[in-house]
């Protein structure tokens, strides 16, 4: 009931723009006012500080777009049940995020949707 | 022959002089009467978290403020401005969305100035690693670890791989300090409240976003445990060239016994940044091909 509670919290902070994202910088280059959807497959994922980057392979107009998607620290992630492994090259994803402004293939992660019908958020696990 | 020695001597005497100037006070072994001392004090030890995001499983409201709203709320309200501002709510604040420090008619000009200049597209120098100081990195969502020790109390905080340097020795606080990113730290134990006395803010520090600390700058932290595992930390800024009134902001940690302070280090795949007229962008040049 809390843990519910808590993570309807943060996401209300989410979407009011406070989100914790903004201990490093601010979200100033995406659209936060919108949400996009992609689906692909993962190139990569940087387990890396001060974000972590899911860099997904998305089929566009016959050709390979490499879209980038950030997300929280590691530190913060792992703490919430995320590991180096939530994404793996070659899996199946689709990931809603806000767009940069600019229209560049990126955006800050909001949910994700494993192949398996899994859903991640910041909050997935609570630890 | 002489004449050398004695220039020598005054040289060594001069150099000692200047030494003790800069820092008079000088470090002694903890005894065992010491160490055993520190089991008196309230047991801050552990890692503690400023009550962003969920609790760990089970924990307590750890993040609620007083009124009941979040801590990270009002620490963040301000998207672009909370990295590097005080990161706290200010009791009786009532500038912009979400409160904020009641600023002097300069010091709101020179805000206002600065902001206008930056334009809509905004960042803080945190974008480029460039860690907040005081008081922000007191707000961040990274847990921080308390260390006593004798005469000592040492914060290490996650976010940026920061350290704060409590001196509770009895040691007085600097006539002059250099401007730091934290001040200088002054603490004494007042019963079962460690308080905290910083003075000497860099100038690249924020009180809150866009507004500088002047000379005359304190910030007076008192940290107490209220419950086992919950600490409050009320922290009073005062600069009478800055703030109309005192700045009062209350913040509530949680201490997760299970977790460990991990390392951060920013410059390690930093994509994002802002430029001097703090423009952010970001770089998505694909890994590997940086």
């Amino acid at each position: 009931m809390k843990t519910r509670f808590y993570a309807v919290m943060v996401w209300a902070m989410l979407l009011a723009g406070s989100a914790p994202l903004i201990a490093h910088h601010s979200f100033s280059a995406f659209n936060t006012e919108t949400e996009k959807t992609i689906t692909g497959t993962v190139n990569r994922f940087e387990w890396t500080n001060p974000h972590t980057w899911i860099w997904v392979d998305v089929q566009e107009n016959g050709k390979t777009v490499t879209w980038g998607v950030e997300g929280m620290s590691p530190n913060y992630l792992s703490r919430r049940g995320w590991s180096k492994n939530t994404f793996k090259p070659g899996d199946k994803i689709t990931l809603t995020i806000r767009p940069m402004r600019d229209g560049s293939p990126g955006g800050m992660f909001v949910r994700g949707i494993l192949a398996d019908g899994k859903p991640v958020t910041f909050t997935a696990t609570e630890q | 022959m002489q004449w050398s020695a004695a220039i020598a001597v005054a040289f060594l005497t001069a150099g000692i002089v200047a030494v003790h100037a800069q820092n008079n006070f000088i470090y002694k072994a903890p005894t065992p009467t010491d160490w055993a001392a520190l089991a008196k004090l309230p047991d801050f030890s552990g890692v503690w978290e400023v009550g962003f995001g969920p609790p760990a499983g089970g924990a307590r409201a750890g993040g609620a403020r007083p009124g009941g709203a979040p801590a990270a709320a009002p620490g963040g309200a301000r998207g672009d401005a909370a990295a590097r501002g005080a990161g706290a709510a200010p009791a009786g604040g009532g500038r912009g969305r979400g409160g904020g420090p009641q600023l002097t008619p300069a010091a709101e000009a020179r805000r206002k100035e600065l902001q206008a200049k930056a334009g809509n597209v905004q960042d803080s120098p945190a974008a480029n690693c460039l860690p907040p100081g005081m008081p922000g990195i007191m707000g961040q969502p990274y847990p921080m670890e308390f260390l006593l020790t004798p005469g000592k109390v040492t914060i290490v905080i996650e976010a940026y791989q920061q350290v704060r340097h409590i001196y509770t020795d009895g040691r007085p606080p600097p006539d002059d300090p250099d401007l730091k990113f934290h001040g200088t730290s002054i603490g004494r134990w007042d019963g079962d409240t460690l308080v905290v006395d910083t003075i000497g803010f860099s100038p690249l520090t924020e009180l809150t976003r866009y507004v500088s600390f002047s000379p005359k700058a304190r910030i007076v932290e008192r940290f107490r445990l209220t419950d086992p595992d919950t600490m409050s930390i009320e922290t009073t800024i005062t600069d009478p060239e800055v703030l109309a009134a005192p700045s009062v902001s209350t913040r509530t940690l949680r201490r997760h016994r299970n977790w460990t302070t991990a390392e951060y280090i920013c410059e390690e795949n930093n994509r994002n940044s802002v430029d001097s007229s703090g423009k952010a962008s970001i770089d998505l040049t694909l890994p590997g091909k940086k």
